[in-house]
């Protein structure tokens, strides 16, 4: 089986974040990068099935500058096969069609039966790459799993859907699926298995090679909004004070129904 | 966040950094919880498990190489090592660097090939934990007083003595132990197993210092080991010198991990805590501190990663090891003392880890080595007169 994971290297989400100077993100420099959470869940999945089938190859796929192949060095130290680098000093400024078309462009002749990704990245929040790289690819595809299984050309997956409630979901292979918060728990990449990670081949391809598509979605600007007022000050007796604050409660939350 | 003011993260292998990140991703998530009770109660951490867990993790014996179960890496990443464990406490720094520089090390560089595979994969996986015996109550800083004695007795090696102030004395499975050879007085390398008659390990009590770990001592009463546990390639007071040297450079470098934790602990209490209406960071009597927190530590990592680097090339020395591990704790001690005193009285519960810190760089202050002995070391270095022997 070929299994492909997407990843992407996001900054430390307890950073300090400046505007950049043309307005249109954040700045990139003095940032610690990290590879997205959801990511993360992908590449351990990926790495479990391979472990459970025992023969299937598993590469793992980044978009960005240098820095970027080391969270493709991660993604080896977990468990991945093969790197692949898809260098791309601007990638902060392409939309989630061109993400989507660039592995596209990678994937299409490369017969991966299974693509995992991250629900969506920590930075940008679009969770449009998965669904759109479905399209491209003619893939099913299934968002938002948070639990897995694989058997006879099938994969069955649980979603996560709001207010609480899972679905079971099931869909035949080549399938796309991205991955939310829940799904597993990441392994510590080990000594030994980073010191392989080392010998693993990653390869680099240039984003151009890849690409030929102008954004269609732009960013304006990026801003810091200004921060809300203090909170509300109940005052008055204590009982009107409770009334109020249950009242509020049931409104505004749902501590209270 | 990361305490690394002169951007030397870019200065370390890729490897290093992954390594990091994972080592305190696992330590924050399973070992950080338990160490404030472990420590207040002196109910010592349980090392067996950790053990296990460091194994698997690969960082015992990080720079033996491959075919001994060890990953083979570099000086540095023992670095790395070292400093991520004692930025949680200084008790599993110890644990590391005596287990990979004073158990593994002489193993690996002094031992037959049967000694090295019958130890070190067992050693590497946490399987067994070792520790190190050269200390005695009365030889410190000064070991060929050394009272232990070793006498080849037919096919035996037959052990007398004590060794004092010996972490892990009590839990561990493998003694590195120095004796002198009561025939030729000559200081000998041992590998004394648990469970052998005559073999006796204890850990101490009512410590200040060092309360989540073991320290204890070992003693030999006639205490027979076969002959093939002798290190065959060592004599002379060289051996347990070069392996000190192991683990001072872990020392250098689990300082650091100790000094982080101190100031990133005193920089966002003094961002949080106002004081007449305004964080005590703003005030410059704060500001001092922190400034010369975060100098003391920047100029440690560069002692350190430059230290490594010669290290991995071979071509470090004794002195330049002793200057590393003096600095470093110095730098441990002062960070941990200040952190201290910019929580006020914050600082002294155990809810925050510098006086815990500050208590366990006690002991880290005069081990492997004192404070007085590094300096005399570099002192008769540069001046090749040697201070600390009277004639």
């Amino acid at each position: 089986m070929n299994i492909l994971v997407c990843i992407k290297q996001v900054p430390d989400m307890e950073s300090k974040f400046k505007i950049s100077s043309d307005g249109q993100w954040y700045e990139q420099s003095d940032l610690t990068f990290k590879i997205n959470e959801y990511d993360e869940y992908a590449i351990e999945e990926a790495v479990r099935l391979k472990e459970k089938l025992g023969s299937a190859e598993v590469v793992a796929l980044s978009i960005g500058p240098e820095r970027t192949k080391e969270a493709i060095r991660k993604a080896l130290a977990i468990g991945a096969d093969k790197g692949v680098h898809i260098h791309d000093d601007e990638s902060h400024k392409k939309d989630s069609f061109q993400i989507a078309t660039i592995i596209a462009s990678y994937a299409k002749d490369k017969n991966f039966d299974i693509i995992f990704l991250g629900m969506q990245s920590q930075d940008r929040a679009s969770a449009q790459v998965g669904p759109i790289l479905s399209e491209l690819l003619g893939y099913n595809c299934i968002t938002t799993i948070v639990s897995f299984e694989y058997q006879d050309g099938k994969v069955n997956v649980k979603r996560e859907l709001e207010g609480g409630i899972k679905a079971k979901v099931s869909a035949k292979l080549p399938v796309v699926l991205t991955c939310q918060l829940g799904l597993n728990t990441v392994r510590y990449p080990t000594l030994p298995n980073i010191m392989k990670a080392k010998k693993k081949e990653l390869i680099t391809i240039n984003v151009n090679e890849l690409l030929n598509e102008q954004p269609r979605v732009i960013n304006l600007k990026a801003y810091i909004p200004e921060k809300k007022k203090g909170g509300i000050i109940l005052e008055g007796k204590s009982d009107e004070v409770a009334d109020k604050l249950i009242s509020i409660l049931k409104e505004k939350t749902q501590v209270l129904r | 966040m990361f305490v690394d003011y002169y951007k030397i993260d870019d200065l370390l292998a890729d490897e290093d950094k992954l390594l990091r990140d994972s080592l305190r991703k696992f330590l924050e998530d399973n070992i950080k919880p338990l160490i404030k009770q472990a420590w207040h109660k002196q109910e010592k951490l349980d090392f067996r498990t950790i053990a296990k867990q460091f194994g698997e993790l690969g960082i015992l014996g990080s720079f033996i190489e491959e075919k001994y179960n060890c990953p083979g890496a570099t000086y540095t990443t023992y670095g790395i090592v070292c400093q991520e464990v004692e930025r949680i406490d200084s008790a599993l720094r110890s644990f590391v660097a005596v287990n990979t520089g004073l158990v593994m090390y002489p193993i690996w560089r002094y031992g037959s090939e049967n000694q090295k595979m019958k130890f070190l994969p067992k050693l590497a996986s946490g399987e067994k934990i070792g520790c190190y015996g050269l200390t005695e109550p009365d030889a410190g800083s000064d070991p060929s007083s050394m009272k232990t004695t070793a006498k080849k007795i037919k096919d035996k090696w037959v052990l007398n003595g004590s060794k004092m102030w010996i972490t892990e004395a009590e839990i561990a499975d493998v003694a590195i132990v120095w004796a002198k050879d009561a025939d030729d007085g000559k200081v000998k390398g041992f590998i004394v197993e648990k469970g052998t008659p005559g073999f006796y390990q204890k850990d101490l009590e009512e410590l200040g210092s060092m309360r989540a770990g073991g320290v204890g001592e070992l003693a030999f009463t006639d205490c027979a080991i076969p002959l093939e546990n002798r290190l065959p390639n060592i004599e002379g007071l060289k051996g347990p010198f070069s392996c000190l040297n192991m683990a001072r450079y872990g020392i250098s470098w689990g300082a650091i991990g100790a000094s982080m934790d101190c100031f990133e602990t005193a920089l966002s209490y003094s961002l949080d805590r106002k004081q007449f209406g305004e964080p005590i960071a703003s005030y410059q009597l704060v500001q001092e501190k922190l400034a010369n927190m975060i100098t003391e530590i920047t100029k440690a990592q560069l002692v350190s990663l430059r230290l490594s680097q010669l290290l991995n090339e071979n071509k470090a020395t004794p002195a330049q090891i002793s200057l590393a591990k003096r600095n470093n704790v110095r730098t441990a001690r002062f960070c941990a003392h200040t952190a201290r005193e910019i929580l006020g009285a914050n600082g002294i519960s155990l809810d925050y880890s510098p006086i815990r810190h500050m208590a366990n760089i006690e002991s880290v202050y005069t081990y492997e080595g004192t404070d007085d002995m590094h300096t005399l070391i570099i002192g008769r270095d540069i001046t090749g007169i040697e201070a600390f022997r009277k004639k």
